[in-house]
């Protein structure tokens, strides 16, 4: 398919998703707890598109490679060494505004 | 615009109903946002029954990799936009999260404060996707926001203004 408004059943089936570095794929895949291989095209991106996948590798959640080692990476890898990604806290967000604001 | 509409519905998530009635502003070449927002307010009139919103276009003040100087004069050009809206709905908090669209809103903001029409409070979040380098409305508004926040630690310490809470979408 070219285009769907929601990815969310696909992940949801998937057992690896291999993506580009754009951050809604990255961010949901991952928080769908579904392995992720990143595939980095560095001529067709942004420089801080890259910033985010580059972190997220740093941090062992993701895969990274590019268009001519996907295969070598999808032949060789160990997906038990991804970690899990945790959600982020918008109650952290709520509670900060609450005391910035003055609602305590 | 889409990802940026759907982090900052996240931020909302958690607030109370206190933040009401809650005020959103997009470009008006933005096809997604509304649906997302909608869909959003939709959710929340399910626990809070008398929830409020309302949805108002700018122009899109920046297209990507504009150049500095077209920059200047197109965001001018949605501040026409954006001063009455903000004078007619006089908010209390603003919050924005790097879309080019928050830079004439948080200036009208501003004026409408030096002016001492309404002071509001201005919050601005960085997108998660800013690991080690801000966004070019966080670049200015670094400077003219009230409270600034990072999601990654690398940012923290570059700015050392900014506020960390660590990862919050």
């Amino acid at each position: 398919f070219r285009f769907k408004d929601s990815l969310a059943q696909d992940l949801c089936e998937a057992d690896l998703v291999i993506s580009h570095a754009g951050a809604g794929s990255c961010l949901e895949t991952l928080e769908q707890g579904k392995p992720l291989v990143v595939v980095i095209n560095e001529k067709l991106m942004n420089n801080h598109q890259l910033e985010l996948a580059k972190q997220l590798n740093r941090d062992g959640h993701v895969l990274c490679c590019n268009c001519s080692t996907l295969v070598d990476t999808l032949q060789s890898m160990d997906l038990s060494t991804l970690k899990p990604f945790p959600p982020g806290r918008p109650e952290k967000f709520a509670l900060f505004l609450d005391k910035v604001v003055g609602f305590q | 615009t889409g990802g940026h509409t759907t982090e900052i519905l996240r931020l909302l998530s958690c607030l109370s109903e206190s933040y009401s009635p809650r005020h959103y502003i997009f470009a008006d070449s933005d096809k997604m946002s509304e649906a997302k927002i909608r869909s959003f307010e939709q959710k929340r009139a399910e626990t809070f029954s008398n929830s409020q919103f309302t949805l108002d276009r700018i122009p899109r003040s920046r297209e990507v990799r504009q150049s500095w100087a077209s920059s200047v004069v197109t965001t001018l050009y949605s501040m026409l936009y954006s001063l009455p809206l903000t004078y007619k709905r006089k908010p209390d908090v603003i919050l924005c999260n790097g879309p080019g669209t928050c830079v004439p809103v948080c200036i009208a903001a501003l004026l409408l404060g030096l002016l001492g029409i309404k002071r509001a409070i201005i919050v601005y979040i960085e997108s998660i996707c800013r690991v080690e380098t801000l966004s070019l409305s966080g670049k200015i508004l670094y400077y003219f926001s009230d409270y600034f926040i990072v999601q990654w630690p690398e940012l923290k310490e570059k700015y050392p203004k900014s506020i960390y809470l660590g990862r919050i979408v």
